[in-house]
């Protein structure tokens, strides 16, 4: 790389002294040169020129004689195909190019700089892996539980409540269906993906359950929308257990829909229907017009 | 003044109108047919009752002593009895019915059936029911709440007799037959209007 440099401003100097001969030459006799001999003044001056451009000449030469000659030709990609565009304006792309190049090769640089600095002091917040082997597995989310993770996961559930029954279907490929029967009080339909809540119906307990149709009573109509309010209320990406637990421990206070009064008015009754909304900390009953 | 969850009775001028609810005329009849002097004594009675709302069923309850025996069968039972007519006396005098408007108001279902005995106007009686709860003891209060509310304090908080012990079981329509039979009973010994 130094035989290059020095070959190119031996170069350069050589360019310059002949730039120099042409200069004089196109001048020819100045002032400078006198009255009394100025013919052979001038003469002797562009000798002078033409030795230094001599000595320059070997330089250059001895520079070149030093460098290796590159073992093959160079492979430029599809940049070798610039070469042959003939647009005008497309012409200058190769040098935008060179430095599109070198600042991709800058920011690979920095970057790498600063995850080692990054990974020196842990400040992460978020779930994100930086480990490389790690994030090219499958990330282990809410929604891809297999199978008989989730099975064990429903029949921990189903021992927990005395009074709540859970069952398992899957009637669409590996995505557990599951129906739960609260007492003799009602019948919900959720259906997951993996071990994340997708969908929930609410049904009295003499219904047919399936995943499409709502209930026929306005009351479990409006217990399965605040099942999806509450279940996007407790989601969690990173912890689908303790999002079903908080869901399940919901869910159940729901065996006295129609036995408890709404803690805010006392009473049973709301424009005719008992209270449907439960506080998902205190699990307290309020009709869905006085939840505070 | 009888009362009871499903049964109620007033002076049939009152005229309701439940604002949001819709109505379609409803009725049960019940014919009392007694069967006399079997070999080991006491008297038999079969009591067929009608219900609008299980229109393809027929109900029995043979009351016989202490003892009931409740059947559900299909319309065809009705044919059945006509044949029994050799071991059955059917009295005219004991089909009894109760006739009126229902409405529905969200999830409740409410029916005013003025109660007739052979043309003779015995009384009214109401029938309440709170369609998406099965078992009589979780809606018990809830039901209380909503009769009390426009039928005032005169409704009585008292379980009725044929449901105190049945509070924790699935309710099915033969109970409410058995509630109107109850009522029906009351106005078969009754003379005039209660």
């Amino acid at each position: 790389m130094e035989q290059l440099q020095i070959s190119l401003s031996a170069l350069k100097v050589l360019r310059s002294s002949v730039g120099q001969v042409f200069y004089s030459l196109a001048n020819g006799i100045r002032a400078e040169h006198g009255e009394d001999n100025k013919e052979n003044k001038y003469l002797l001056e562009l000798q002078e020129l033409l030795t230094t451009v001599g000595t320059n000449l070997r330089d250059v030469e001895q520079a070149v004689n030093s460098l290796n000659p590159p073992p093959g030709p160079f492979n430029l990609g599809n940049t070798a195909y610039l070469g042959q565009e003939t647009t005008q304006d497309r012409q200058a792309l190769y040098g935008t190019l060179v430095n599109v190049y070198k600042w991709t090769d800058k920011a690979h640089e920095y970057s790498n700089a600063a995850h080692q600095i990054l990974s020196q002091n842990s400040l992460k917040r978020s779930s994100m892996n930086s480990n490389r082997a790690k994030r090219n597995r499958i990330q282990t989310g809410a929604h891809n539980f297999s199978p008989p993770q989730v099975d064990q996961v429903m029949a921990s559930f189903d021992r927990l409540y005395s009074d709540m029954s859970i069952s398992i279907t899957r009637p669409f490929t590996s995505n557990a269906v599951i129906h739960v029967t609260l007492g003799h009080v009602l019948k919900a339909i959720i259906a997951f993906k993996g071990l994340m809540m997708e969908r929930v119906v609410v049904k009295s307990y003499n219904e047919q359950l399936d995943l499409w149709s709502e209930s026929r009573y306005k009351v479990f109509q409006r217990v399965t929308d605040h099942a999806h309010a509450t279940m996007l209320h407790f989601y969690n990406p990173n912890f689908p257990e303790l999002t079903l637990k908080s869901f399940f421990a919901w869910f159940h206070s729901f065996i006295s829909l129609f036995s408890d009064s709404c803690k805010r008015c006392g009473l049973y009754l709301h424009s005719a229907l008992p209270p449907t909304w439960r506080d998902p900390k205190s699990l307290d009953p309020y009709h869905f017009e006085c939840k505070p | 003044m009888g009362t009871g969850s499903l049964g109620r009775t007033w002076p049939a001028k009152n005229k309701w109108q439940i604002p949001g609810g819709y109505e379609n005329g409803e009725n049960i009849n019940s014919q009392s047919l007694p069967i006399p002097n079997q070999k080991n004594g006491g008297q038999r009675t079969v009591h067929v009752l009608h219900n609008s709302e299980q229109p393809a069923s027929v109900f029995a309850i043979l009351e016989y002593g202490n003892k009931v025996v409740p059947l559900i069968a299909d319309r065809l039972f009705d044919l059945v009895i006509l044949k029994m007519t050799n071991v059955c006396t059917d009295k005219k005098q004991t089909k009894i019915e109760c006739k009126g408007p229902r409405f529905e108001l969200v999830d409740f279902c409410i029916k005013l059936g003025s109660v007739t005995m052979t043309q003779n106007f015995k009384g009214v009686l109401v029938e309440i029911e709170y369609r998406p709860s099965v078992v009589p003891a979780n809606c018990w209060e809830l039901i209380r709440e909503f009769v009390q509310g426009f039928l005032g304090s005169a409704v009585s908080s008292q379980i009725p007799q044929y449901l105190q012990n049945r509070m924790n079981e699935i309710y099915q329509p033969m109970d409410t037959i058995h509630q109107y039979l109850e009522h029906f009973g009351q106005y078969r010994k009754s003379t005039g209007v209660i």
